[in-house]
């Protein structure tokens, strides 16, 4: 009997149930969205984020001090302690292996170039650009075009060659102010140590670079004669925030506190595991990077989190709201079940098993649609589509049992205390 | 009782005696409000409160002059510019060697100036008394290993300074030693050749500044950091977009949830209007009635979702930004436009198609 009322209460009330439905399924399609969308965009800016600024700078510990002046490093080639090339993929060994998105090593000096006669004395820097590295049996590209992806270049960027070439001039970038200064153009041949370079491109990153020449770490190495030697390498790594926990020292820490702090991942934590790794490389956080975009993103995760707490409050409001509106209007069915002999129990639970199905129901659909709102939102803003955990679809069909529920009490209790008689002549 | 009066007595009367009805149709429209106030005041604010975040990534742009220093005439054209927004801190550098005769770069600068300037540094401070020196963390392992005196040598003379104030910053800088600007000119005779800038807001403003800049001071070379420049209108474009997106699904989504309360809650009157209907309304009568209530709840629902939106993202400055977002007045303009007219679509839809069919029909029960 009561299952017959409850379907026939679907099947005759077919517009008011689908209103009903309507406001359900919208109001937890909002809560899969925003769920899905605050809870991600942290993420989601961080690694924008890291394609703009490397955040790590791994050094020699025994070096001597960089003697860099007006963008020119004075420090000869000869001086100083190396990083052995070949062992810097190291870095990717172990728990951290996926947040490290990328490297890029340098190894510079002072040269002296010379062409149509003329003659300047600059930096030669060495990089990769786009070099493939093999790790186990994954092989990645990292280099200053995908890590310091703020650098721009007029002309073709240099490939990484992995020997001299045989067959013509290597090609390397001319620093922009450079260039200007001594009207160095696309194609113009430089001499260093009596072997050729081709400039065939302008490159800009107002930083050091633009007063320098710089060409592929392969091609550095030979002509000043150390090779697998780099001088310092930045690494791109997604970290997390630093919060007081991450500030604190972990030699004072508890096994099971230390182990934590391990697991998650802060710049220094990560910086610990490159350094054990790589045990003669000095790893330093490049502090103007990692703090101050760590503050940029708890801001912009916040904001994302009282957006969506809001949006909450507002759907269930709202959900609530038309709830409370089609129960209203069926007190005539109240009291016409009350006049029939029902108990106030029983009419409640009509409604309430009434308002579960369609919570359930219309939480069922709010998910899939909040779901793949969210995946466009992620694919036109990030290029990447944000993926909604199956955690939320417990949250969102709990929760839409819930705000159903509460809506629906209030206006159940309000039909309940009319007098039956009263509403079914029609005055109430 | 004359018409208009008969008019405004139903009017009101219907919305007073089905009070729980008209609560329902107001919540959802003032939801509406809300969220919309919420969404658009917060929007339109988030380029300055995040703009003013990127303050604490330090110089943002380098003025540098070739060969010569830069003139106080100069400093001050760029003081101009700047307006107050901002920080400049001209900084001279000049390579001076250690006792045991290795070179290290040393520059000087108005060093409160420069700490402000670069928040992000870590810095030991084994004193609470103004420093005479800022030493790079691997400049001191190399100055003063053992921390305390030293002394550096330039030419002929020589400078000895405190190493009680050490700072880590992952650049260049860890390799020099920042003395104060009157200590460096007395030792070195060097001049500030280089401004280190700090411009207040947002990407346009920064670019407008620099302009202005390049106009002013044509003999030297003005270049924005672009890895900060690039990094700020980056993440400040990301976030207004997701910021954008996310609203609007919400508000548009909010707003068909409303339509369908309303809707229905006029379906459920089906026979107030037949009633009207046989007791002789015309049809504009009862469309005017039925409009006349809808626009009352919009407005008064605009009127309280707006107040509501306004504490709303006041709340949410002050508990995110650590600043009050103010309320904007000229969004109550398009909120109350927008809830009045989904009002009346919502209300006057349904009341179409209610027309169509006989008022006998709905009295009887069909």
């Amino acid at each position: 009997m009561f299952l017959r009322l409850v379907f026939e209460s679907f099947r005759r009330q077919k517009r008011r149930k689908s209103i009903a439905l309507l406001a359900i399924a919208l109001g937890m399609s909002i809560a899969t969205a925003m769920i899905a969308v605050g809870t991600d965009v942290g993420d989601k800016i961080n690694q924008e984020l890291r394609t703009y600024s490397a955040n790590l700078l791994l050094t020699p510990v025994e070096d001597t001090l960089d003697v860099n002046l007006g963008g020119v490093s004075l420090r000869p080639a000869t001086e100083g302690a190396f990083i052995s090339e070949a062992s810097l993929v190291r870095m990717k060994e172990g728990f951290w292996s996926h947040n490290i998105l990328g490297y890029a090593p340098f190894l510079s000096a002072p040269e002296t170039f010379s062409w149509h006669g003329n003659s300047l004395s600059t930096t030669l820097i060495g990089t990769y650009f786009s070099q493939s590295v093999h790790y186990g049996n994954e092989s990645f590209n990292t280099g200053v075009r995908s890590v310091n992806s703020w650098w721009k270049v007029e002309g073709e960027w240099p490939p990484d060659y992995a020997d001299w070439p045989s067959d013509a001039s290597p090609s390397v970038l001319a620093g922009s102010k450079l260039a200007q200064l001594q009207h160095l153009a696309i194609g113009d041949e430089l001499e260093v140590r009596g072997r050729k370079l081709r400039i065939s491109g302008i490159l800009t990153t107002s930083g050091v670079e633009d007063q320098a020449i710089v060409a592929p770490l392969h091609i550095v190495q030979q002509l000043i004669g150390r090779p697998d030697a780099i001088r310092s390498a930045t690494v791109s790594a997604l970290t997390k925030p630093e919060d007081a926990f991450a500030r604190r020292d972990p030699a004072t820490m508890s096994p099971a506190m230390r182990e934590r702090w391990a697991c998650t991942p802060y710049a220094n934590a990560i910086a610990l595991q490159i350094h054990e790794n790589l045990p003669n490389v000095r790893v330093e956080q490049i502090r103007q990077v990692e703090q101050n975009q760590g503050k940029v993103l708890s801001r912009i995760s916040g904001l994302m989190l009282l957006l969506t707490f809001a949006a909450l409050v507002a759907a269930a409001l709202a959900i609530s709201a038309a709830m409370a509106a089609t129960i209203l209007e069926r007190r005539q069915e109240v009291g016409l079940m009350k006049s029939l002999g029902a108990g106030n129990g029983a009419v409640a639970s009509l409604f309430l098993t009434e308002a579960g199905l369609l919570a359930v129901i219309g939480g069922g659909i709010g998910f899939a649609a909040g779901a793949l709102l969210a995946r466009q939102i992620g694919r036109s803003i990030f290029g990447s589509a944000i993926t909604v955990h199956p955690v939320v679809l417990v949250v969102v069909i709990f929760s839409a049992l819930l705000v159903t529920f509460a809506g629906s009490a209030g206006a159940i209790r309000k039909a309940m205390r009319f007098d039956p008689a009263i509403v079914l002549r029609g005055n109430a | 009782m004359n018409r208009r009066r008969l008019f405004f007595h139903l009017l009101l009367k219907d919305i007073w005696v089905r009070r729980d009805r008209t609560l329902t149709a107001l919540l959802s429209v003032i939801v509406v409000a809300t969220m919309a106030t919420v969404s658009l005041t917060v929007y339109y604010d988030l380029e300055l409160r995040l703009s003013r975040e990127f303050r604490s990534f330090g110089a943002n742009v380098i003025v540098t002059k070739h060969d010569a220093s830069l003139t106080s005439g100069d400093l001050s054209q760029i003081n101009s510019v700047l307006g107050g927004k901002g920080e400049v801190v001209p900084v001279a550098y000049a390579i001076a060697a250690t006792s045991a005769n290795s070179r290290v770069v040393i520059a000087g600068a108005n060093l409160s100036a420069l700490r402000r300037l670069n928040s992000w540094w870590s810095i030991q401070d084994a004193s609470a008394s103004a420093h005479t020196a800022l030493v790079g963390a691997r400049a001191a392992e190399l100055v003063s290993p053992s921390a305390g005196e030293f002394s550096l040598k330039y030419g002929a003379k020589t400078v000895s300074a405190h190493s009680d104030a050490v700072f880590h910053s992952g650049s260049d800088d860890d390799s020099r030693v920042y003395l104060d600007i009157a200590d460096f000119t007395a030792l070195t005779g060097v001049q500030p050749g280089t401004a280190l800038l700090r411009i207040d807001g947002s990407p346009r403003e920064i670019q407008r500044s620099i302009g202005q800049l390049r106009a002013s001071l044509p003999s030297a070379e003005v270049e924005p950091v672009r890895q900060i420049t690039q990094t700020q209108t980056a993440v400040l474009n990301r976030t207004r977009s997701v910021v954008l997106a996310a609203s609007a699904v919400v508000v548009v989504l909010i707003m068909l949830c409303m339509v369908a309360t309303f809707t229905s809650s006029v379906l459920e009157r089906r026979r107030d209007f037949a009633v009207m209907k046989a007791l002789g309304a015309s049809n504009r009568t009862v469309n005017l009635l039925f409009a006349s209530q809808s626009t009352l709840l919009a407005l008064a629902g605009a009127l309280i979702g707006f107040l509501a939106g306004a504490v709303v993202a006041y709340w949410i400055g002050r508990a995110n930004f650590d600043a009050a977002i103010l309320p904007r007045l000229i969004l109550l303009v398009p909120v109350t436009l927008g809830s009045v007219v989904l009002a009346l679509i919502a209300a006057m839809s349904p009341i179409r198609m209610l027309q169509r069919i006989e008022p006998a029909r709905i009295l009887r029960g069909e």
